[in-house]
């Protein structure tokens, strides 16, 4: 895992995924494909550079994981919210502004003291864009999308989170239409916690389900 | 070429790793957003170049996640022809 990661406690192998040790020239090569295909889209009049720009900005700096925290914190203190979203995930989760590409068929799954669910796109890397972002190097990993299938609990544990053998646990894969969000388990010691306080506590991980909410 | 400390980050982690990525992300949204290409066509293409990079040892892929990315894109631009020049480009291996 590379060493920019603050909200790990783990220390996964270095992913291969993560190419920043990739030699310059590779770099150079690859760089010259894309400025190519751009070019060629953009005279064609397919791709707009001032669009392409704005879609960078909004995947790097409007969208993330801040957006599905809003939507944990609100299912956990309003129940009506919450079995909404737990019917019609996708409509939910606009009522609270958030849609769009990838996340057109959302379904919540809900952790509970005996379910415990965790997300994978075994084929390729298909997650919620819209309330998650794009998803972090090891999600794409082999590793991660052969083993969390295989041996979910050894993953978990690896990753800081050991469960009761009396939990049950459910992995979701991705790789069709749906796309799932897990809805943590609000973690004891938090009932004078407002709206925002809570969703400072929920991270990316919590939702993709290989941690639980810690209160710090 | 941006320092990583310049590279932009979501949950502690960097979104792109270079200026490539980030335009190859962005062009196949937009394709898929316009319409021009399915996400679906795209999604199927990136999983046949995932696991071709993948075949020999899944651990240390012949391609990065991007690569196989901008492959995929590449693959699809030729397949629908949305881009003639790039029929007569030899494929990138």
């Amino acid at each position: 895992m590379n060493e920019h990661d603050h909200d790990h406690d783990h220390q996964a192998p270095a992913s291969p995924y993560h190419r920043s040790d990739r030699p310059a020239e590779q770099d150079k090569a690859l760089a010259e494909r894309v400025a190519r295909i751009e070019s060629l889209l953009i005279a064609k009049g397919l791709v707009d550079k001032g669009a392409l720009d704005r879609l960078i900005e909004i995947y790097e700096q409007d969208i993330g994981p801040m957006n599905g925290a809003k939507v944990v914190a609100r299912a956990w203190l309003d129940p009506a919210y919450k079995q909404r979203l737990l019917n019609n995930a996708t409509a939910a989760i606009a009522e609270l502004g958030f849609g769009g590409l990838q996340g057109e068929h959302m379904v919540v799954v809900e952790n509970t003291p005996q379910i415990h669910n965790v997300i994978v796109c075994t084929l390729c890397s298909c997650y919620p864009w819209p309330v998650l972002g794009l998803p972090p190097t090891w999600y794409k990993d082999a590793a991660y999308r052969s083993r969390v299938v295989i041996d979910p609990r050894s993953v978990l544990t690896e990753l800081g989170t050991t469960l009761d053998d009396n939990v049950e646990v459910r992995v979701w894969d991705s790789s069709a239409e749906i796309r799932y969000l897990v809805l943590p388990e609000r973690p004891a010691g938090t009932a004078h916690l407002n709206e925002d306080q809570l969703t400072e506590l929920i991270d990316r991980d919590c939702m993709i389900g290989v941690t639980k909410v810690r209160v710090s | 070429m941006h320092s990583t400390c310049a590279l932009p980050r979501k949950s502690g982690e960097l979104v792109f790793h270079n200026e490539w990525e980030r335009r190859a992300f962005a062009i196949v949204v937009s394709l898929a957003a316009q319409g021009q290409l399915k996400w679906s066509d795209f999604q199927q293409q990136l999983i046949e170049c995932i696991s071709d990079a993948e075949r020999d040892d899944p651990r240390n892929p012949s391609r990065g996640y991007y690569e196989s990315w901008l492959a995929s894109l590449e693959e699809l631009l030729r397949k629908k022809q949305l881009v003639e020049q790039l029929a007569h480009v030899a494929r990138e291996a």
